[in-house]
């Protein structure tokens, strides 16, 4: 057993010791040879801890890292870990190091002419040629490079572009992307490096189409709209039925619009199921991350629902005390993240076996949360953009101990919360600073966008 | 212990002296007869057996000894020497003729050094005895006679053989002869040891049983009862001894401070005292009639006999009432009570104390400082109204200057005192509040605020939340009507409906199967749908709800004989505003303040107070109707409702609420809210209950069901109310909000049980506060989400809030 005399500054005498074993998180950063057990005084806390791994991997550049005792991190000094969880100092402790995640900095902003509602990276491409796409309270789509070059913009309302807000835009492929817009339509855009063009037309829903998901190998696609109705669809022409006559836009509608004939026709498709049965809006819908046949909605009436697909059925509803705004996979946890109107994230569980469902809360936001995203790089991950202006990162294994006002149940606290770019402090109601769409790419970083009419990237450069 | 063994010895002598022939005699006989002998001589005797044994042995050589006691015992032994003479000579002569017995005395010298119990003086006087007599010819070898250098006679003496342990008189007293060996060791033989000569010494007799009893019941002087653990004898104390112990059981032993020798003390001597005790018997003039005495007596005999000397006589009360003086008795008719806690007897006053005296201890006394702070200080300020004086003596002491004001101040007190306890209510006030749920508990409730819609220039009167919740819709002082997305604040539609005129009124027509806007600007009413919200089918249905009405109106305008014309026109408003999405326009006499819908949707009322007798319309949109029900109103209309599920119509004026059945058309009832300007409204969704705002701070609950004064009234805002405003989901959220003036939005938790056996519940949960206050006026109405415990608010500062 190799004793180190730590990195501790002022390592007292009468501090007790403990053994703890180090295990390296990931392959990059494992400790050369067996180090076993070692001999570290329970005073001290992460930095310390870095430091001693720092000094046995003999890195040039100092890596922070963090701790993760029982997958919990270390937040305090050993010594009050040991003692809040009620573990004895005789026994040696399996820590394992994971790099620290690094405060996101802001690096980018792109300028819109109205509010941003939302934004996808192409995740497919190659590092260069990362594409982002954004959809905003215009009508208009546009595509960015990751430099800041607006590459492409959507024609307008009489060239085939949507005559209300985009609600939510996913790359389909690196050729095609889908919007949804509050003009209760979905449509499919060809990108071919500098032109948007009009693919398809969906229609199908009655109301504001607030959310879609993709599913790119089997070119399906969901929607989920505030008349309370889920749409399946299909992205390719050939194999979409024909659209609901009653919902075409008739000419007097259109004069009434102020829309002019389109100068060019765009095929009009409709679903290939409606699904219905949520009470109030739907507010999110995404595929199950690994079946592709379920596919789990939420919506304000405070559930959340599991739907077969090849039946069209739901299977499962779970009902929570909050209007459900958002909704996010995290396949390694098998728990679905969603954001709430009373301003918190709620970890549900969607087994049938699970006993509790409401796996974690997050707390931290102080509006609601209306957009989630998963980090690219570990399991553990997820940023949130919260109509409070600020996006936050969560590390599921950050956790506390409840409280009384908390209502039960583990509590899960922010890592690092960045704000909008030029924004001090908070302001009430989040006025002019809504986060309305968050996305998380390894490369780009996280993408924001909100009502200050911007698309912001924060990256963490290690 | 000296005395007594010196004394047992003589006794001992004295008593044996006739038989110590006999003694000598059987001297040579063995011991174990001598033994024998001596018991039957002793048997009786007082000392123990084996003790007066050996000292009858001792007998025959201390004829010496007893002799030289004489200067100890001069009493008794001269009488003896005689006696003895002879037998010192005998002894003499037996020593001198047999040099082996000779030995045998030696040797019971030496016993005798052993077991000498007697102190130093005795035993050296003794052993000088044996000397001489162990050797009388050295009487005169003892000393040669020298002649000094002066030719006188010198004795010198021979030094003087000290005879080593001789002085043993520290050795304890031995009183027995067979050694240091426990008896113990014998207990199967008859003797107990062996004496100098190897001869046994047999084991003392023990009483038969029958001496023991007789021992027991005439107990001899001195027994016990004890067994000396020494000899195995009944241990017996002699008279001394027993002296002794008495005193210690008595506890009459001195302790150590005792001293047997006090210093005397010298009561009577030479010295004249001061007071001299005195043993002189009283003198016989103490005893004697004093002359001048009976000489003084017969005086005054004298002069009552000749009616000189007058007998006391007591005052007559007539002499008492004849003084001038006027009594103010506060008390003359005061009874005397029971002692009661609630009655005081009168305060007394205190003790005077040391500072009152007339000759008071220096430390009282003020100095000269003092003396002067006090003449100085103004006479209520004094700490005591008078300054400590000393006089040396009583006599000295002059008039009290201040008694008369004393007095007075006195009978003050006392008359202007209080003289009934006050009854304190010992309750503490906690308790008497009842029992609230915690607004913890009471949760969800709106608390902060999501969202600000920004976008009307001056106030916002109104604000209304669509059935389906999605949308907000206001209206202000621009003249404009806004509709908002609710949860983004997104402004999605508005419309400018006049340039001069403020919009009082936004409400959505109740239910979701169509999607109708009603603004109120100026004197009409607007129907709005906002096409660009609804989809196709709300759209035809909305359509068609505002249009039915004038098919009706076409046919039946000529069919209806019965009332009046009515004042107001139903009409399509101008094609601008058709473009916007305006259908509908009805306009009145006068510009409409409030307006409420019925549930269905079908029937609403307007309140336009400035015309005085169509005050009140009750519109029917299928039919395009406008009716007035009221035509003599008493009071000023100011807010109508209706009944959510019966046919009542609920009409505030300014100071009272009336209650009509539409059906039967009449007064159900009138409330006495109490408030001066009633300013707002609600019913609640399940009927029972009614929520007056008031223009004076008043928020007042009226439960239908129990009279008609207010349930509970309310006062929690600084300024006027503006709005009270039911939640529409009292059964999931039951909370109601009032808005008031000073800005602020209060948010309550009303519970009403639906069964009418228990009272509402009514706790204040939340102050929401966040409108600027502009021009005296703060939040001018409010509005809850449909569903959610989200309310929305119409601030004067042109801006709505979401709260959630």
């Amino acid at each position: 057993m190799s004793r180190i005399a730590s990195g501790s500054p002022t390592p007292t005498a009468s501090a007790s010791q403990v053994r703890i074993r180090l295990t390296a998180g990931s392959v990059d950063v494992q400790l050369p040879g067996d180090v076993g057990p070692i001999l570290v005084s329970t005073a001290l806390r992460r930095i310390q801890l870095s430091q001693l791994v720092n000094k046995l991997l003999d890195t040039e550049k100092p890596i922070p890292f963090e701790f993760l005792i029982n997958g919990q991190f270390l937040r305090t000094s050993i010594d009050d870990f040991l003692s809040s969880r009620g573990i004895s100092a005789e026994t040696t402790l399996d820590v394992k190091y994971v790099r620290a995640l690094i405060p996101p900095l802001h690096t980018t902003t792109f300028e819109h002419d109205d509010w941003v509602s939302s934004v996808d990276i192409l995740s497919a491409a190659s590092a260069e040629e990362k594409a982002i796409a954004s959809g905003s309270y215009d009508g208009h789509l546009r595509i960015w490079s990751t430099s800041g070059n607006a590459l492409a913009t959507s024609p307008g309302v009489g060239e085939g572009g949507h005559a209300n807000s985009i609600q939510a835009t996913r790359w389909v492929s690196s050729t095609q992307l889908a919007t949804s817009s509050s003009d209760r339509t979905l449509k499919i855009w060809n990108y071919d490096d500098t032109t948007l063009t009009p693919a398809l037309e969906l229609y199908g829903h009655t109301s504001s189409v607030d959310s879609v998901a993709v599913h790119g190998p089997s070119s399906r696609m969901l929607s989920a709209s505030a008349d309370g109705m889920l749409a399946l669809w299909t992205t390719s022409k050939s194999d979409a039925p024909a659209a609901p006559a009653q919902l075409l836009p008739t000419a007097a509608s259109n004069k009434r619009r102020k829309l002019s004939n389109s100068s060019r026709q765009v095929p009009q498709r409709g679903p290939l199921s409606m699904l219905s049965g949520h009470a109030q809006q739907a507010s999110a819908v995404i595929f199950a991350p690994n079946d592709p046949t379920v596919a789990y909605s939420t919506s304000w009436d405070h559930s959340m629902k599991t739907w077969d697909l090849t039946t069209s059925a739901c299977v499962d509803t779970r009902t929570t005390a909050q209007s459900l705004l958002t909704l996010c996979a995290l396949p390694a946890r098998n728990v679905l993240a969603t954001g709430t109107s009373a301003r918190h994230i709620t970890l549900i569980d969607p087994r049938a076996s699970a006993t509790s469902f409401v796996a974690m809360t997050l707390r931290g936001h102080t509006n609601a949360v209306v957009a989630l995203a998963a980090s690219p790089e570990d399991d553990y991950s997820l940023v949130s953009g919260s109509h409070d202006g600020t996006c936050r990162i969560w590390d599921l294994r950050n956790t506390r101990a409840s409280v009384a006002s908390d209502g039960g149940g583990p509590v899960c606290e922010s890592v690092y919360s960045f704000g909008r770019d030029g924004v001090q402090g908070s302001r009430v109601g989040g006025e002019g600073v809504k986060v309305f769409g968050v996305c998380w790419d390894a490369d780009v970083g996280i993408v924001s966008c909100g009502e200050d009419k911007r698309v912001q990237i924060n990256r963490s450069t290690p | 212990m000296a005395i007594p063994t010196l004394s047992r010895k003589r006794k001992l002598v004295t008593r044996k002296s006739p038989s110590l022939e006999e003694d000598l005699l059987v001297a040579a006989v063995p011991d174990g007869r001598l033994d024998g002998f001596s018991e039957e001589e002793d048997s009786n005797a007082e000392e123990s057996v084996g003790e007066s044994d050996l000292e009858d042995e001792d007998d025959e050589i201390s004829g010496e000894e007893l002799d030289s006691g004489d200067e100890l015992d001069s009493d008794e032994i001269p009488s003896e020497d005689d006696d003895e003479d002879g037998i010192r000579k005998q002894l003499r002569n037996l020593k001198t003729s047999n040099g082996s017995n000779g030995d045998l005395v030696h040797t019971n010298g030496d016993r005798r050094r052993v077991r000498s119990t007697s102190p130093s003086l005795p035993s050296v006087s003794v052993e000088r005895e044996l000397e001489r007599a162990g050797s009388p010819e050295d009487d005169s070898a003892n000393y040669t006679i020298e002649k000094d250098a002066n030719g006188n006679t010198r004795y010198v003496y021979r030094p003087i053989d000290p005879v080593y342990d001789s002085d043993d008189s520290d050795a304890p007293a031995t009183t027995n002869t067979i050694g240091d060996i426990p008896l113990s060791f014998y207990e199967a033989y008859p003797h107990i040891g062996y004496d100098i000569n190897g001869k046994r010494i047999m084991r003392p007799a023990k009483g038969e049983a029958l001496d023991a009893l007789l021992d027991s019941i005439d107990l001899p002087k001195g027994w016990t009862g004890l067994t000396d653990p020494a000899t195995g004898k009944p241990l017996q104390l002699n008279r001394e001894e027993l002296e002794v112990l008495r005193k210690l059981t008595r506890n009459e032993a001195p302790g150590d401070g005792y001293d047997p020798y006090p210093d005397m003390v010298e009561w009577f001597t030479s010295k004249t005292e001061i007071m001299p005790l005195s043993a002189a018997p009283e003198p016989k003039r103490r005893f004697i009639p004093s002359k001048h005495e009976a000489k003084r007596v017969m005086k005054i005999v004298r002069a009552i006999r000749e009616g000189r000397i007058l007998p006391y006589k007591a005052p007559s009360e007539e002499e008492q009432e004849d003084l001038d003086v006027i009594n103010y008795d506060l008390w003359a008719n005061e009874a005397p009570r029971p002692d009661h806690p609630m009655n005081i007897p009168a305060p007394k006053l205190p003790p005077p104390g040391y500072a009152e005296s007339y000759h008071p201890p220096p430390e009282y006394l003020p100095d000269q400082i003092e003396k002067q702070a006090w003449e100085d200080a103004e006479e209520e300020d004094r700490d005591k109204d008078f300054l400590p004086t000393d006089h040396t003596a009583l006599r000295k002491v002059p008039g009290y200057a201040r008694f008369i004001k004393d007095r007075f101040e006195r009978c003050l007190d006392l008359y202007l005192a209080p003289r009934v306890r006050r009854s304190k209510l010992n309750i503490d006030p906690e308790s008497l509040l009842p029992k609230l749920p915690s607004p913890d508990e009471l949760r969800p409730f709106p608390t902060v605020c999501a969202t600000q819609y920004v976008g009307h220039k001056g106030r916002v009167r109104t604000v209304s939340v669509s059935p389906c919740g999605r949308y907000l819709a206001s209206g202000g002082d621009d003249g404009t009507v806004r509709v908002w997305a609710l949860f983004t604040g997104r402004q999605v539609w508005s419309c400018k409906f006049s340039s001069d005129e403020a919009v009082n009124i936004v409400r959505w027509r109740p239910g979701r199967d169509a999607l109708i806007l009603t603004a109120c600007a100026g004197d009409s009413v607007y129907f709005v749908v906002p096409l660009s919200l609804c989809d196709p089918n709300h759209e035809v249905a909305s359509r068609a709800v505002l249009d039915d009405g004038f098919g009706y109106a076409t046919t039946s305008s000529t069919t209806t004989p019965t009332t009046k014309p009515t004042s107001s026109k139903w009409t399509r408003p101008t094609q601008k505003l058709q473009d916007a999405g305006v259908l509908l326009q009805i306009t009145l006499n006068a510009p409409p303040k409030s307006l409420s819908y019925h549930r269905r949707g079908d029937y609403f009322s307007t309140v336009s107070p400035a015309s005085t007798s169509t005050a009140v319309s009750i519109h029917t949109l299928s039919k395009h109707l406008t009716q007035h029900p009221f035509r003599r109103l008493r009071g000023l209309a100011q807010t109508t409702s209706f009944h959510p599920s019966k046919a009542l119509f609920f009409l505030a004026t300014r100071q009272s609420v009336r209650v009509y059945d539409l059906q039967a058309q009449n007064l159900v009832k009138t409330l006495q809210p109490g408030a001066k300007w009633i300013s707002s409204l609600d019913v609640h969704p399940l009927g029972d209950n009614l929520l007056l705002g008031s223009y004076d701070r008043r928020l007042l609950w009226h439960d239908l069901d129990l009279s008609l004064t207010p349930y509970k009234t309310l006062r929690y805002h600084s300024k006027a109310i503006r709005a009270v405003k039911f939640h529409p989901n009292s059964g999931a959220v039951p909370l109601f909000a009032d808005c008031s003036d000073d800005g602020s939005v209060q948010i309550f938790h009303g519970k009403v049980v639906g069964d009418g056996m228990e009272n509402a519940t009514i706790v204040p949960l939340k102050v929401l506060k966040g409108h600027r206050v502009t021009a005296g006026l703060g939040v001018l109405d409010l509005d809850w989400h449909p569903k959610e415990p989200w309310c929305v608010s119409a601030g004067a500062d042109g801006r709505c809030r979401l709260w959630c």
